[in-house]
């Protein structure tokens, strides 16, 4: 049976960000109205189960309301953290779901990656760097997502590998794995805080995976001096500091920083790097986890990411093969079913 | 940002101030010591020591029904306070204002405020006149999530970004208006989700997380003071007793589940735990903490049983404007 899952994060795009900078605030309401355009078509597209995650805001549940199509909203916990999209993108693993939209910025796409590390995504941009995901509307993300799951358009023919950066962590009492799918950004601080990295100075080592001059945040230093898109092997690595280089970078929506880079390495796909001593990771742009001065982080960028849906060359295939058609008209305007 | 060290114990001991008052006057309820309605503070010190943590003195700001916690932030006496609650002539307000009105302009403390969304009009007219004067002040308007369904709230909102006044909002959302959960009186999840309404930026931030608190409240801080006008913080926080006093009437409008996560998430531990971490303190200076004010708390308590209740003829003193040629 066809399936697709939806997962919206409630909690991205209203970060401390928006405070000092323009960037965007996605309200519920806007968040409600893309999943619903999505469930619509994705039932419009045939899509014989619509799964939604739950979540703390209920955005899934008032998303479906009042609509015709067969909507389930799964059975998972609820926690208010990172942890009911990671555990949303696992369940639809186990649904075995043809297509997956999630909407969110950088790290709400980290999340469905660590659920799902192939799991077939189409990430819509509710966040605030939106390196990973893009800006599509709900409608054209639940009709292509509706399409592959079908098998009305191949996966092999729309889903291209993305890449991640696959981190693991040595601390004094613990072993940690982890990922990250735009970048990963080693910060001089002493707490997580309001998580958003704002302060260049504290910018010790950034390793991205995608970084192109177009991005903003932290793969944004990187992009500036040496561009990696998302689809090309390996990362870059970067090392804040004197003697190399001094470039502007907007470190978030609409806000530029003069950043003076000592060292930028390309690295190839596997390529190791470790970094030792106490600092805070910053996984897709937000402070993360603490580690200790004991600790060391080695972590590399693999092209092992989920599979990304492109929307567009799904509904072109689709449009070609007449998947929109009802029927053929006769001169006269008589319409033959098919 | 970075947080200094001194600014994490300025932090820390804004926040065990307040558990420490805020405890003590339980205590004292409970036991009938302390007359009227009590709302106390306990689970929410990161938010009031966060943002009063990023303001001058001669900042301003109003407060609520539950306001102790906002007045020990913004530098208050204890023994003044305490002798407030128990309504001693000693008190801030002499002993007249109690609880729910204990305020102290010297300190910018415009006023605890029985009535819900009734602090933020008041901060507003702070904002006004510290533009007028050009004085660099910032005002910041406490409130809970339940104010924003009050008509006040709108009004002070909508006039502050009508004047572009240099406010913040500091919403603390604490998840339940009295005895009813948010979401039977709102359609909306995040409060922030009015701001743009407005025409101002709204951030959310952890509001058991103090240094969240505080990173949020020196953006919005500077962004006031800079002339970049109104903005909204909303502190997801929660509140460790019940709507009032300690025992409250026997209510069931929340699990004890639910409770219990929240304290697991205990603002004050959380920061001790991280500082020891980061090598920044030891256990054996927090303690000296706890004791000191400890002292600082029984001291308190003492003076205010120990100070008069207004004098009879004091009644109408401070209550009425006194105007020459008033009759």
């Amino acid at each position: 049976m066809s399936t697709i899952g939806i997962i919206v994060n409630p909690n991205a795009g209203k970060d401390i960000r928006r405070l000092v900078t323009p960037a965007t605030h996605t309200s519920d309401v806007t968040k409600v109205g893309i999943v619903r355009r999505a469930i619509v078509a994705a039932a419009e597209a045939g899509a014989e189960r619509i799964l939604v995650a739950p979540d703390t805001h209920r955005l899934g549940e008032r998303a479906a309301e009042g609509l015709d199509a067969v909507v389930e909203i799964v059975d998972e916990p609820v926690t208010g953290s990172r942890y009911d999209t990671i555990g949303a993108a696992r369940r639809f693993w186990k649904e075995q779901a043809g297509a997956v939209i999630a909407l969110g910025g950088d790290g709400t796409s980290r999340d469905v990656a660590l659920g799902w590390p192939d799991a077939p995504l189409i990430a819509i941009s509710t966040g605030t760097n939106n390196v990973y995901p893009s800006a599509i509307d709900g409608t054209s993300a639940g009709a292509a997502a509706g399409y592959v799951a079908t098998g009305a358009v191949s996966i092999d023919l729309v889903g291209r590998r993305s890449k991640r950066i696959v981190v693991h962590i040595d601390d004094a009492d613990s072993s940690i794995d982890d990922v990250a799918l735009v970048d990963l950004a080693f910060i001089d601080a002493d707490f997580v805080g309001a998580r958003a990295v704002r302060d260049p100075h504290t910018i010790r080592a950034v390793v991205a995976a995608v970084a192109t001059p177009a991005s903003t945040g932290l793969s944004a230093i990187a992009g500036r001096i040496h561009p990696v898109d998302r689809w090309e092997t390996g990362g870059v690595f970067v090392r804040l500091g004197d003697g190399g280089r001094r470039v502007r970078v907007p470190l978030a929506p609409g806000s530029f920083t003069t950043m003076d880079v000592a060292e930028v390495r390309p690295l190839r796909d596997g390529e190791e790097v470790t970094l030792t001593g106490r600092t805070i990771l910053a996984f897709d742009g937000e402070r993360d986890r603490p580690v200790s001065p004991a600790g060391s982080v080695t972590c590399r960028v693999e092209s092992s990411g989920p599979l990304l849906i492109d929307v567009e060359n799904t509904l072109i295939r689709a449009a070609r093969d007449r998947r929109f058609d009802t029927g053929t008209l006769s001169s006269t305007g008589e319409q033959h079913g098919h | 940002m970075s947080i200094s060290p001194d600014k994490q114990f300025d932090l820390h001991r804004r926040m065990v101030r307040i558990r420490l008052f805020e405890e003590a006057a339980g205590r004292l309820a409970e036991a009938n010591r302390l007359p009227g309605f009590l709302h106390l503070y306990v689970g929410e010190e990161a938010v009031a020591s966060g943002v009063c943590g990023a303001l001058n003195d001669d900042d301003h700001i109003t407060s609520t029904h539950r306001g102790h916690g906002h007045l020990v932030a913004k530098g208050g006496d204890f023994n003044r306070m305490m002798a407030e609650l128990m309504g001693k002539a000693t008190g801030y307000c002499k002993g007249k204002g109690g609880s729910m009105h204990i305020s102290d302009l010297s300190l910018g403390m415009l006023g605890a405020n029985g009535i819900v969304g009734a602090g933020s009009p008041i901060a507003v007219g702070a904002a006004f006149a510290n533009k007028y004067r050009k004085q660099g002040q910032v005002a910041v308007a406490f409130f809970g999530d339940g104010a924003t369904n009050i008509g006040a709230f709108h009004e002070a909102a909508n006039m502050a970004c009508a004047l572009h006044l240099p406010i913040v909002f500091a919403c603390e959302n604490n998840e339940y208006g009295e005895f009813t959960p948010r979401d039977k009186t709102m359609a909306i999840t995040d409060i922030v989700d009015r701001a743009a309404g407005y025409g101002m930026p709204g951030v959310i931030v952890d509001g058991m997380d103090v240094i969240a608190v505080h990173e949020a409240a020196l953006e919005a801080v500077e962004r006031a003071r800079t002339g970049g006008g109104p903005s909204l913080i909303e502190a997801k926080t929660y509140r460790f007793y019940n709507h009032h006093g300690v025992q409250n009437l026997g209510l069931k409008y929340r699990s004890d589940d639910e409770v219990a996560r929240w304290k697991e998430r205990d603002p004050i531990f959380t920061l001790e735990d991280r500082m020891v971490e980061n090598k920044v303190a030891t256990r054996q200076q927090f303690e000296d903490i706890w004791t000191q004010l400890r002292n600082d708390i029984d001291n308190a308590i003492k003076f205010a049983e120990e100070s008069p209740v207004p004098a009879p003829d004091q009644v109408l003193v401070d209550v009425y404007t006194q105007k020459a040629g008033a009759r």
